[in-house]
């Protein structure tokens, strides 16, 4: 197997993009990292689309045959990637392997999603689809509906509290502000949605004892890396980053079949494997994107990876540990929280941004200094299928 | 009053009791089950109330929760009360097989359950 380096990132802004199809968010970052990476009028050899809902809500099919027409890659090999919320590191790690086994030299990876098409009504349905249809979705359980009932687990189990979750939304969106790709670019104050007369209105429940606040936008977006093997990467222009371990693991499709519903074996197992291929520990890591589609799940998952022990996560969000400058930067970006959640796109747009880390290329606002290992975690379904990426600078 | 329209599926190697059906033994592996059904009350595992509704609820919220059945079966719900404070995990609720949504003008049956 070859080891595999990430040549070129493009990223367009996530948030609410009425003017652009779904196919024009794929093209501009497809474009963006075909750029970055200095590929020139030069070909790929194949493409991965990472996408959950065309079919559903653009009824639109096929769509990975629709880009590279578009792009001008033909004959490129191309294909769409689904798997949920996690459809990003999907892709991702299809194009990894492909270029790891010496079929395809340089492959292109894009995800997006345009959620903003239809109504919160739609929205919220479509996301709800990848539960159990008779078990879960026949309730009109939704995904903000399964967060609530693990965080109550996790509250009762661990002792999180809602200050603790309130912490992490404000270190968030306080990064979010500063990041130009993100959808909610509004720094937020406890007194504004926890303890005033004000975060009544401000900050009502979604899902108890989830609020408003705790939860991720709906977004549009799209995000895109060029791949090709490290030995043939040190010939562009933009420091290789080497994708040093990945690892990915499933779980039951419901909550209630897991023997501890607040154990996310699959966040941890994916982890262990993507630590275990690069030959290293957590301990090891300068700065992580991690899953926050819920305040609850950055907690749970700086837990399950191996940053915190259990019930430590909570304490460490509001100490300061996860910020900027603290022991371990976690969603510097604002993660899904603020950067926003475009689901398709989600697990690419997080090897971007610490691509964008470990190439020093951030300001001083939001770059970790002299990072060299970052962290990714793409969680999809809730938790039942998981996808890990541990990143590394490559001196030149 | 319906009786409750769940099945669970024993494992008959293993006794593993799984509730939706899977083609092979969460454990064993095993490919043969006993059908079985809920037993008496359910305890309440966790719970929600949902105020983003999907497509397909025309209501101001819902409150979904998990019980665990006294032969073990663990199901999820819709909890028949006006608030979420009303509840506590671990009370017993008592299950009844109601509409839970409709679908083209069709009711659609499932498990709801009431603090007892």
């Amino acid at each position: 197997m070859r080891d595999v380096a990430i040549i070129g990132v493009g990223m367009i802004p996530f948030g609410r993009r009425d003017e652009d199809t779904l196919m024009d968010m794929l093209a501009y970052a497809s474009l963006k990292a075909l750029d970055d990476a200095g590929l020139g009028d030069k070909t790929v050899d194949a493409v991965y689309v990472a996408n959950m809902g065309a079919a559903l809500l653009q009824h639109q099919t096929a769509i990975a045959s629709s880009l590279v027409d578009r792009l001008s890659l033909i004959p490129a090999a191309a294909e769409a990637i689904e798997n949920g919320p996690a459809s990003g590191a999907s892709a991702v790690k299809n194009g990894l392997l492909a270029v790891a086994s010496g079929y395809y030299d340089y492959v292109m990876v894009v995800g997006g999603e345009k959620m903003r098409e239809v109504t919160g009504w739609r929205a919220t349905d479509f996301v709800a689809t990848m539960t159990h249809p008779l078990a879960e979705y026949v309730y009109g359980i939704t995904l903000p509906g399964m967060a609530g009932m693990f965080t109550r687990l996790y509250m009762e189990k661990y002792g999180v509290t809602r200050e603790q979750l309130i912490s992490v939304a404000i270190k968030n969106q306080e990064m979010g502000a500063l990041n130009p790709y993100s959808h909610v670019e509004m720094a937020i104050t406890k007194e504004g949605i926890y303890d005033s007369p004000h975060s009544v209105v401000n900050n009502p429940p979604v899902a108890d004892p989830l609020h408003l606040y705790d939860a991720c936008p709906v977004s549009d977006g799209a995000a895109a890396v060029i791949l090709c093997p490290l030995e043939m990467a040190k010939k562009f222009s933009k420091p290789p980053v080497l994708i040093a371990g990945f690892g990915q693991a499933t779980d039951t499709q419901t909550l209630q079949e897991r023997e501890d519903p607040t154990d996310l074996k699959a966040v941890t197992l994916a982890a262990q494997k993507a630590f275990d291929m690069a030959k290293l520990k957590p301990g090891d890591i300068h700065v992580a994107e991690l899953h926050d589609a819920f305040t609850i799940l950055e907690i749970a998952e700086s837990e399950h990876v191996g940053f915190f022990k259990k019930g430590e996560g909570g304490k460490a969000a509001i100490s300061g540990k996860t910020r900027l400058g603290g022991q371990i930067p976690i969603n510097v970006s604002g993660g899904l929280k603020a950067r926003g959640h475009p689901v398709g796109a989600t697990g690419v747009a997080q090897v971007v941004e610490i691509v964008f880390q470990l190439r020093h290329e951030l300001n001083k606002e939001r770059q970790v200094k002299n990072a060299k290992n970052g962290l990714t975690v793409n969680f999809g379904g809730f938790g039942n299928n998981v996808l890990a990426f541990v990143l590394r600078r490559v001196e030149q | 009053m319906k009786e409750i329209a769940i099945k669970a599926y024993k494992c008959k190697s293993c006794g593993k009791i799984h509730y939706p059906f899977h083609d092979r033994c969460l454990s064993c592996k095993g490919r043969d089950f006993e059908v079985v059904k809920p037993l008496g009350n359910g305890k309440l595992v966790t719970f929600t109330q949902i105020f983003n509704l999907p497509w397909g609820f025309d209501q101001r919220f819902l409150i979904i929760g998990i019980v665990e059945f006294e032969n073990g079966i663990k199901a999820m719900g819709q909890i028949k009360v006006q608030s979420s404070e009303e509840l506590r995990t671990g009370m017993l609720m008592k299950p009844s097989w109601e509409p839970v949504r409709v679908e083209q003008g069709e009711n659609v049956f499932g498990l709801k359950l009431e603090p007892i």
